[in-house]
């Protein structure tokens, strides 16, 4: 098991968070939905895991890089 | 007593016995112990069985000075020759890592040069399978002998665009390798076992004293998935050959043969109904256009390039009807598809290789943009993106564009859409939005002044942005004829097969004669 910080790709607003702390995912789910340049982006699961923790509420503004998720993986 | 024939011959053959696998028991337990097959196996597996001829396998080392005098290296580390992959002949080398670390000797150099030699004058693909140093230091800490340097960068050059090139980095890969490798159009490298880069860590701590693993500096997350400088990142060596051989499936055997058309039983006019969801109508919600492409392509035709790297460009050989084609896209599940510097070098390598080797281009158009920000102009995005141009306004193979759904601004302009490189077809799905720039940001940047002085000026905001909404659609770019036309998506698999069926292989150059072009970069 290692943890995974998971970051965004790009500066935006949080505009939802379709998992919880404790859901396991699967490769390619999104784990945070991003709203930057008028669209809905999705911060994904680099990998099969569990959400271990949320760093981010909705209506954050968050920057390129920023970790948004810890994953255990 | 003379010598017989039969001794003569007896002799050659313990000669041979000496560097093949079976004669060299030592050297294949070390690479069993680490879970790695030997330079023989590798090109035993890369070829058609039993297609290859070596040359150089009794080469001796030089052994011409103190240094070296009792080298001891069975064909200089180096298995060369020629063989056939999918029953097309390609030369190749593979690098002995059990031989004095892989390294480089000068007699081994010398039949990298005739390999060369042989793909320039036969037209035939090159394939460097590499595990070691660099140059061989025995050798290279000699000026009698390193002044001299190699020409083998320049026999490389002199290869380039025209027949495919490829190396497949097996294990460590630091410096001679990597430079090697550079100079290719294909680049495999192993997740966990291969690794990269300028220098290795002994000399990265020697130089800088920063110390750091050979895998965290050269390993595949940084080379092939940060840096693009590695095409595709695999998880086992058959896989790693595997994949040269769909690679080069792809391509002619030179750029004056046309590309390998292959019969196919995907019918032209599949009609997906699929398609019609995949992508939504709604700009803000974005879609995977790995699946559009999936569905267009012929059935299990797809083979991804840099899958890893700058995942907001998708790069990708596929067959239409069979017939090879080079596939770029946005892809908005990733930073919204912009276009940023690593994606515009992506594409821009990728339609050069593309154009190189006759593949037709297809252009699945959803952008937002180019990048903006001071993190985008620090990447040195004026310049780069205009390798995006470049190599678009000199690209002859045939082109088509489809919009999906964003066109927007210089992107646009770079992705190939409309008449911004005469496109042999320039079409739209009816989702298309094409304008300068984002709405909203065009309303604010043109009309703030006027929605400022209004008495609701939210509400003329709002009435502006869906009065220039109301003449960005596809029919609107239908009318002014900045596009061919406006397609059923399900109709974009059949169209695109006849559009290149019917379009001569090469479309009009419109440069006149010259030396040749100055890329941007």
């Amino acid at each position: 098991m290692s943890l995974i910080n998971v970051e965004s790709e790009l500066a935006g607003t949080v505009w939802s968070i379709p998992v919880s702390p404790g859901e396991t995912v699967e490769e390619d789910d999104p784990l945070v939905m991003v709203e930057s340049m008028k669209m809905e982006i999705p911060i994904s699961a680099p990998r099969d895991g569990v959400v271990k923790e949320i760093k981010v509420a909705e209506g954050d503004l968050i920057s390129a890089g920023q970790v948004v998720v810890i994953l255990e993986s | 007593m003379s010598e017989t024939s039969a001794d003569k011959l007896a002799a050659l053959q313990a000669a041979r016995d000496a560097i093949s696998d079976a004669g060299r028991p030592e050297a294949v337990a070390k690479r069993r112990a680490v879970g790695m097959a030997t330079a023989r196996e590798r090109i035993d597996k890369l070829f058609d069985p039993g297609s290859f001829q070596e040359i150089g396998g009794l080469v001796e080392p030089d052994r011409g000075h103190e240094m070296s005098r009792d080298l001891v290296a069975p064909a200089d580390g180096a298995v060369t020759g020629t063989g056939r992959i999918g029953g097309r002949p390609v030369n190749a080398l593979a690098q002995d890592f059990t031989v004095l670390g892989g390294s480089i000797g000068t007699v081994a150099d010398a039949k990298c040069g005739r390999l060369v030699k042989f793909s320039r004058e036969r037209g035939q693909p090159m394939v460097m399978l590499l595990e070691g140093g660099g140059h061989r230091i025995q050798d290279g800490m000699n000026a009698a002998h390193f002044a001299a340097a190699s020409p083998v960068f320049r026999e490389l050059a002199s290869l380039s665009g025209w027949v495919p090139m490829v190396t497949a980095i097996m294990g460590q890969g630091f410096a001679g390798p990597t430079a090697y490798a550079s100079l290719c159009d294909f680049v495999v490298m192993l997740r966990g076992k291969s690794t990269m880069g300028i220098a290795g860590p002994a000399l990265v701590k020697a130089g800088t004293t920063t110390e750091i693993t050979k895998e965290e500096l050269g390993g595949a997350d940084r080379q092939a998935d940060a840096q693009g400088i590695a095409d595709l990142a695999v998880e086992t060596e058959e896989e790693c050959l595997n994949a040269i051989a769909r690679f080069l499936s792809y391509l002619p055997q030179n750029a004056g043969e046309t590309p390998p058309v292959i019969p196919c039983d995907d019918p032209a006019d599949r009609r997906d109904d699929a398609l019609l969801d995949l992508v939504p109508a709604d700009s803000r919600k974005v879609y995977n256009m790995k699946k559009v492409i999936q569905t267009i392509a012929d059935a299990g035709s797809v083979f991804e390039l840099k899958p890893g790297y700058a995942r907001n460009m998708i790069t990708a050989f596929a067959r239409l009807g069979g017939r090879p084609v080079g596939i770029f896209a946005n892809q908005p599940m990733r930073k919204g598809g912009i276009l940023d510097a690593a994606a515009c070098e992506k594409a821009a390598h990728f339609i050069a290789m593309c154009d190189a080797f006759g593949l037709p281009l297809v252009s699945l158009i959803d952008i937002p943009g180019i990048s903006i920000g001071p993190a985008a102009e620090d990447t040195g995005l004026g310049r780069r993106s205009g390798r995006l141009f470049f190599e678009m306004g000199i690209a002859t193979v045939p082109l088509a564009s489809v919009v999906l759904r964003k066109g927007y601004g210089g992107g646009y302009y770079a992705m190939g859409g409309g008449r911004a490189f005469d496109a042999t077809i320039a079409l739209g799905w009816p989702t298309a939005e094409i304008c300068a720039m984002s709405i909203e940001g065009a309303v604010d940047v043109a009309y703030r002044k006027d929605y400022e002085a209004a008495p609701d000026p939210q509400a003329r905001r709002a009435e502006l942005i869906e009065m220039i909404r109301g003449q960005t659609s596809a029919l609107d770019a239908a009318s002014g004829f900045g596009l061919d036309d406006i397609i059923d998506p399900r109709d974009t698999r059949r169209i695109l097969i006849e559009t290149f069926a019917n379009s001569p292989a090469r479309r009009a150059d419109p440069a006149p004669a010259r030396r040749r072009p100055i890329s941007p970069i």
